[in-house]
């Protein structure tokens, strides 16, 4: 006969584990809330990598040296449906919730769930997270055996990410440059204090440059202020010749200049700063047989843009044309009086020194013609750790793909 | 060809399975089911056929939009649902599948595109491909694994053997949650390279990581077999509310003012 076991007595199961995970969750509002918020220090260089060699030093002494349930159950299954539980339940909240401290701090503000990933909560339940993952981590690896490889890859790469991104962000900078041409500039901003800082290269703009989808022409009601268009159908294209019925008019694009200026009653081709597309079209009314023609463009800084009537509720309108690609040409002056150009693009940053550098943004009053370039300059030491943890979730992954789930 | 075409396709393409279902239904006669395979996987390349067309004439991947990514589930999912059937002999699995995939067909039907050819520059990456295509996969297999699990606790309820059952679920999890993490991983890689950080908690960013952790724990629910088979099916069930939430519903939360994910406009 075996007697019914009572909470706390060993082996603990879900009881137990759920206990634990949802008084350190409480836990972790309570610090938020009594404590307050914006007080939590991550240690950088050297410290975090002393945190983590001590980390698995605790991780293997204890599961090797002490003999108590206690240690079996940090690496048992039950601890872990806790774990990724209640960490769940936290990002869940965040999912729902505006992570933004506006107003007054509120109930829930005061409890970290305005800003999740920097309160104490997060920090508690990631910790018993990770601390449970160590276990398991260290409980497969005596003895080692071969069958686990994918277990020690799926494991053991998560653990590490979430070490290196967590306790190496002490260590990332990001900031923000705005390069001017022609000017040479050493000082980065941090977007968040504001703080300026003395970059060891200096950077200067040489070149910026937009290429842009070409624009679309609309019907636009007056009345309903929205483009009139049937359902999967695409707008009308700026292309010399392109006709097309919209509503009760025929369109006709007679001329389309990618780059034009207004000269008297018509628009010329010009580079011009400032010019726009210019379309000249013709409107036939398909029940009435009216014509309507004229220019229609989509303005810029310098000019307004140009609409064609066609009666009192319709009009024919430019889009305004999106960015295709965007990209600076950089000349970098090192220290050591190295000089050398560089080109990023969105999507292809390059790097200089410890440095990557990003295009980000550019001046959007003038358009295509700004003559400065937003970059952001990010240095992650950590990063390559990052990269060995992900890159074994992927093989962990490729395993599971290709066994699937087989029995044990 | 643009979405004016779309209707054309999508009556070719359902009428092909549904005809190919009816077929399966005669009584084992090998040339009907030949036939019915034929009409299936002949939807399938009508359906193929356009998703070629359109990217061919969009000059970019078709991608971008809810709609889009609506018309690559279609066709993974008829797809995964006809491997399934001749993997596992799975009958039901192909109504399910073809059934799930002409609802989506039929939801872009009734909310077509925009022929738009744009696609902003944070997009033109050779990321952009391959983290949507596992993505849809992953979508694909965790929703046959969902119609599993609802079928498990009807099984249950009904008190008859859930091992096959159960079985099957499983090994579909694990397939569809490595997918799952491709997709995961892939996004982190590319945000790295596209802007500097390879997590940011953007609103979609933290429901793709909430749909992995569900998926996590129905995953360790399942560790030992022997465990609440019970509950690991509700959790299996629910997880897919996470993940349509993550694909359609984050563009409707209040917490997601600013994601970088939200393209259609």
């Amino acid at each position: 006969m075996h007697k019914k076991k009572t909470i706390w007595q060993f082996p603990w199961k879900y009881k137990e584990s759920f206990t634990i995970a949802i008084a350190l969750l409480i836990t972790g509002f309570a610090i938020e809330y009594f404590i307050g918020k914006n007080n939590i220090w991550l240690p950088a260089w050297p410290t975090n990598l002393i945190i983590i060699v001590a980390f698995w030093a605790y991780f293997i002494f204890l599961d090797r040296y002490v003999k108590h349930s206690m240690i079996n159950w940090l690496s048992s299954t039950y601890a872990a449906i806790s774990a990724i539980s209640v960490f769940t339940v936290l990002i869940l909240l965040m999912g729902f919730i505006i992570q933004t401290d506006k107003g007054t701090p509120s109930f829930i503000s005061r409890i970290g769930l305005t800003h999740v990933i920097s309160s104490w909560p997060y920090l508690i339940t990631s910790m018993y997270l990770m601390i449970i993952l160590g276990f398991t981590i260290t409980r497969r690896f005596f003895p080692l055996r071969i069958k686990n490889l994918a277990f020690f890859l799926n494991h053991g790469g998560l653990w590490l990410v979430i070490a290196a991104a967590s306790l190496g962000s002490a260590d990332s900078w990001k900031l923000s440059m705005v390069l001017n041409e022609g000017e040479q500039t050493n000082i980065a901003g941090d977007s968040r204090n504001r703080n300026l800082f003395e970059m060891p290269f200096k950077l200067e703009l040489l070149d910026f440059d937009i290429e842009e989808f070409p624009p679309n022409l609309g019907l636009l009601s007056i009345k309903t202020g929205k483009l009139i268009i049937e359902k999967g159908d695409k707008l009308i294209e700026v292309e010399v010749g392109y006709e097309d019925k919209v509503g009760d008019w025929n369109i006709i694009v007679e001329t389309y200049y990618p780059s034009a200026v207004v000269d008297g009653d018509k628009y010329v081709v010009s580079e011009l700063m400032g010019s726009v597309h210019a379309v000249f079209v013709v409107a036939e009314n398909l029940l009435s047989g009216e014509k309507r023609s004229g220019w229609v463009t989509n303005g810029s800084m310098m000019y307004s843009p140009e609409y064609l009537i066609l009666d009192n509720d319709h009009s024919i309108v430019m889009t305004i044309p999106t960015p295709k690609k965007y990209s600076s040409q950089i000349k970098v002056f090192y220290p050591n009086g190295d000089i050398e150009d560089v080109f990023i693009e969105v999507n292809k940053p390059a790097r200089i020194l410890d440095w990557v550098i990003y295009q980000v943004g550019y001046d959007e009053k003038m358009g295509k013609w700004s003559k400065s370039s937003i970059i952001e300059i990010v240095r992650d030491p950590w990063l390559p750790v990052v990269y060995v943890g992900i890159f074994m979730i992927l093989a962990g992954s490729l395993y599971l793909v290709w066994m699937g789930r087989t029995k044990n | 060809m643009t979405w004016l075409e779309y209707p054309i396709y999508v009556y070719l393409t359902s009428s092909l399975w549904i005809a190919g279902l009816l077929l399966l239904w005669i009584p084992k006669t090998y040339r009907f089911h030949l036939l019915a395979d034929i009409l299936v996987i002949g939807g399938i390349i009508s359906l193929g056929y356009f998703l070629t067309a359109l990217w061919i004439s969009l000059e970019r991947p078709p991608f971008r939009t809810l709609a889009e990514t609506r018309l690559w589930y279609s066709m993974f999912l008829s797809v995964i649902g006809l491997i399934i059937y001749y993997r596992w002999k799975l009958r039901w699995m192909l109504v399910y599948t073809l059934l799930l995939s002409i609802l989506f067909l039929f939801i872009n039907y009734l909310n077509p595109d925009t022929f738009d050819k744009t696609l902003m520059p944070a997009l033109q990456s050779p990321w952009f491909v391959p983290h949507v295509v596992v993505y849809i996969i992953a979508y694909a297999l965790l929703a046959v694994s969902s119609l599993i699990g609802i079928k498990g606790l009807v099984i249950m309820r009904m008190k008859k053997q859930i091992t096959g059952t159960i079985n099957l679920a499983d090994n579909i999890v694990y397939i569809g949650f490595a997918f799952l993490t491709f997709g995961l991983l892939f996004g982190a890689l590319w945000a790295k390279e596209a802007w500097g950080n390879y997590w940011t908690w953007d609103p979609k960013e933290t429901w793709a990581f909430l749909t992995w952790m569900v998926y996590l724990l129905y995953i360790h629910f399942r560790v030992r077999k022997r465990m609440n088979v019970n509950t690991a099916l509700w959790v299996l069930s629910l997880s897919f509310v996470i993940l349509l939430i993550c694909w359609f519903g984050v563009n409707y939360l209040p917490s997601t003012q600013s994601s970088v994910h939200v393209y259609s406009s």
